[in-house]
């Protein structure tokens, strides 16, 4: 008996040290993230957290590369805009998904449809303004929007292509931990919370990714993914906090890769008639208020870039007259009391205090700026999955909020975030503070129907210098910075994405 | 004795109903869930359209009514945050939170006794008294900062021991286990010893007062006539009526280990329940953390029954009716 159990128990140990024998190869990384993926179902998170994960194990019909995340084909070779309601998309030839089914027009039907489910999909927005989508043949597909969307091409990166086969096969619960997709990586395990580990597709239509196995370890503690770097546990890390960057600098065996990111930070402000607020001079007071540099210097540690408006230099709409207003708290006050605010007023300021860099701290600064002209602020910051739902209900006076807008289309943002919330168009469902201006919602809805893109980014900019200068929909404070660090002397080539995607066959290793 | 179980266990039906409708009520303003579901850029029909998908346009005692139903059959309902069974999402990280619990619990139990003896027998010794002051630093030490300070000191300066994470885990069956891995096993270290310093410290006063009492009792004093060796009087005799309190004390700790892990876990990154349970509350993630705190109930209601007939065990004197 005593013999039997000995001999099973090195049998078991044998096993484990065989299945744990898998040491790390040359042209293999592990790479420590700051978010993990929620799922492996490509529709059902809309954030770019989650998207990154996604953009390894799928395709979609377009991709975007380069520093300036320029639009390219994909699993589409090219596209038409024939009119306004109507894109065609010319597939690609000879792709096969994982399973070794290949890729047809079928299954780009499906994955679209499927995009208005709203048990497994976030991009109901996208799906459901889709009128139809007609299948010319295996490798043509035509798409018809409900409305004219000028920005649907550059939304394709997004969405990602599934196999209908197999998708349809299995049950929702499977769907959203094994992906089958086209991509350059296929899933080799996924273990919640621990790591994601996968493995190079070898007859991915591009070639083969050089990078052959690479192992996520996502982990949320800023300092425990610092640690994790220091003892040479992993490659690359990213999201390094501010507070960190110094020693991060300091220590020689590291390298810091840093980027402008595309996010800017901003604070929205709400128009009621009768508030202070309504008054542009008031506006134009908070904004002169702000020492938008200390709060670079002190804060953020020198790693932010002043922002003038809300879209960063490659998005259509960036207008590059449009300048800050100087901090001039003098002239702040001098404009309250011609507007009748001498003694200030009370205001709430609401924000999140997990989603942005320093976002509680920059709140806190904002609320001390504006009490230094006479503005009582009373903060209100709260975990992002209170907030945000706040923001969506509108019921908010004057909040810090950031946004980027991976469509590089500013129109899209301005119809979320400017125009006046409106339920029966759908309009303004992130209008947080219920502004509304006509002459704005003129303009922007007028910007629909054009496509010829010089006309757009004219009517776009001048929609832009609009709202920042003549009416301050909001004020723009600063463009975050991406802050990764890589292990040096591993040989690792790595060049950040302008949309923090950490896309793994543009990564290579020596 | 079966009656009394029979007891304990309505007993404890009726407090898991009185904790989910308190949740329940609770949860309820704990932000929305519909706006991320919906995506960014939707609009206001379609994220009605997930409200109602998602049962949260009915009022609160049909979705109260709802859930206990669905619970009945075990469906504790979908996550929002994962889209998959909430009970499958939490039960898949209970052997990760139930190693390193009772990898914690045993290394306290077991430093915590045996020193709580040794310095019991020479109290004013100079090694015991530091020993003494130490158990005050565990006690007092919060857990974020003990795990931060191991971190430093083990793998950041020292580099001896990994940081973070399970390391090289074997699945058997249905549980994902660390202890067949010299990888897993470095790995447990840390974090166990930052969950076991608190309960070590206490234990360890524990044992030593209740030595100490009892030490200076009659029948001590008649097994040392005796002439019994040494080991027979203090383990055999003193060591096992002091275990009572001691083992209350564990067993209660226990089932607040693997229910509260949340600070150790969130540090080394542990893919446990309580990080599951953060990470669902800053997303809102209502059904993972009802379900969650639902099972926290019956752990230690379970717990608590163990624990009493263990008495019963230890002192054939106790008897229940």
């Amino acid at each position: 008996m005593r013999k039997s159990i000995f001999i099973f128990l090195s049998f078991l140990l044998i096993g484990a040290m065989v299945a744990t024998g898998s040491a790390l190869a040359a042209s293999s990384i592990v790479v420590a993230q700051d978010t993990p993926p929620r799922m492996m179902n490509p529709h059902g998170d809309d954030s770019d957290a989650g998207l990154q994960y996604m953009a390894n194990f799928f395709d979609g019909l377009l991709q975007r590369t380069g520093p300036g995340g320029k639009l390219g084909p994909a699993l589409a070779t090219r596209w038409e805009h024939p009119d306004l309601l109507t894109w065609k998309f010319y597939l690609r030839k000879g792709v096969k998904f994982h399973n070794g089914n290949p890729f047809t027009a079928a299954d780009v039907k499906f994955s679209f449809e499927r995009l208005s489910n709203p048990e497994v999909s976030e991009f109901l927005n996208t799906g459901k303004s889709i009128e139809s989508i007609n299948i010319i043949d295996d490798y043509t597909v035509e798409i018809k929007t409900k409305k004219p969307i000028p920005w649907f091409a550059n939304n394709m990166h997004q969405v990602f292509i599934m196999d209908k086969e197999s998708t349809e096969a299995r049950d929702q619960g499977d769907v959203m931990v094994k992906p089958v997709g086209t991509g350059a990586y296929k899933l080799e395990e996924w273990v919640k919370g621990s790591y994601v580990r996968m493995s190079a597709n070898e007859e991915y239509w591009e070639g083969a990714p050089s990078l052959k196995k690479v192992e996520v370890r996502p982990i949320k503690e800023s300092s425990t993914r610092f640690a994790a770097l220091v003892s040479g546990q992993v490659g690359i890390v990213t999201g390094i906090p501010v507070e960190l960057f110094d020693k991060v600098k300091k220590n020689p065996k590291l390298e810091i890769i840093s980027r402008a990111a595309r996010r800017s930070i901003f604070l929205a402000l709400g128009n009621k008639p009768g508030s202070p607020m309504a008054d542009i001079r008031v506006r134009k007071a908070m904004y002169m208020a702000i020492n938008e540099d200390e709060i670079i210097e002190k804060i953020m540690r020198g790693h932010a870039t002043p922002a003038a408006q809300i879209p960063d230099p490659p998005t259509i709409g960036y207008n590059g007259d449009i300048k800050r207003l100087k901090y001039d708290p003098e002239e702040a006050k001098k404009l309250l009391k011609e507007a009748g605010y001498e003694k200030g007023f009370e205001v709430t300021l609401s924000g999140p205090n997990d989603r942005y860099v320093q976002d509680a701290k920059i709140a806190e600064a904002v609320a001390r700026y504006l009490a230094k002209v006479g503005i009582k602020a009373k903060l209100d910051v709260k975990p992002k999955s209170i907030f945000f739902p706040d923001v969506a209900e509108g019921k908010l006076e004057f909040y810090l909020i950031g946004w980027f807008d991976g469509t590089f289309d500013m129109g899209r943002t301005y119809f979320k975030l400017a125009h006046s919330r409106d339920r029966d168009k759908g309009y303004g469902g992130l209008n947080g503070a219920a502004y509304g201006d006509p002459a704005i919602d003129k303009l922007l809805e007028s910007t629909a129907d054009i496509v010829d893109p010089p006309k757009r980014k004219e009517t776009l900019e001048k929609l832009n210098a609009m709202a920042m200068t003549d009416k301050i929909i909001w004020i723009p404070l600063h463009y975050q910075e991406d802050l990764y660090a890589v292990n040096k002397g591993r040989g690792i080539t790595f060049n950040p994405r302008p949309d923090r995607w950490m896309v793994y066959k543009e990564i290579s290793k020596k | 004795m079966a009656a009394y179980i029979a007891r304990r266990m309505i007993q404890g039906l009726i407090v898991l109903l009185a904790v989910s409708m308190i949740c329940f009520v609770i949860f309820r303003y704990m932000g929305d869930p519909v706006v991320t579901m919906a995506g960014r850029y939707a609009t206001f029909d379609e994220r009605e359209e997930v409200r109602h998908m998602l049962g949260l346009d009915q009022p609160i005692y049909v979705q109260y009514w709802r859930f206990i139903s669905n619970a009945a059959h075990g469906n504790f309902g979908k996550s929002y945050v994962s889209r998959v069974p909430a009970l499958g999402l939490i039960l898949e990280r209970f052997p990760a939170t139930f190693e390193l619990a009772c990898t914690a619990v045993i290394m306290a139990f077991a430093i915590g006794v045996i020193l709580g003896v040794v310095v019991a027998l020479k109290p004013y010794a100079m090694r015991n008294r530091l020993i003494m002051t130490a158990s005050l630093g565990g006690i007092s030490i919060p857990t974020f900062l003990m795990g931060i300070l191991l971190i430093m000191v083990f793998s950041v300066y020292l580099g001896m021991l990994p940081p973070f994470g399970r390391g090289d885990t074997v699945q058997v069956g249905a549980w994902r286990t660390g202890f067949l891995t010299l990888s897993g096993i470095k790995h447990l270290i840390l974090p166990a010893a930052t969950l076991a310093m608190y309960q070590l410290a206490v234990l360890l006063r524990l044992t030593r007062a209740g030595m100490r009492e009892v030490l200076t009792e009659e029948y001590i004093k008649t097994a040392w006539a005796k002439g019994l060796s040494p080991m027979k009087v203090i383990f055999k005799h003193a060591l096992r009526n002091v275990l009572i309190p001691v083992v209350t004390i564990t067993g209660l700790q226990f089932g607040e280990v693997i229910a509260f892990s949340i600070v150790t876990e969130t540090i080394f990154q542990w893919p446990g329940m309580g990080n599951l349970l953060l990470t669902s509350m800053y997303e809102s993630d209502r059904p993972v953390v009802v379900t969650y705190i639902m099972m926290v109930a019956v752990i230690i209601i379970t717990l608590n029954i163990v624990v009493d007939i263990l008495y019963a065990l230890i002192n054939p004197k106790i008897r229940y009716e």
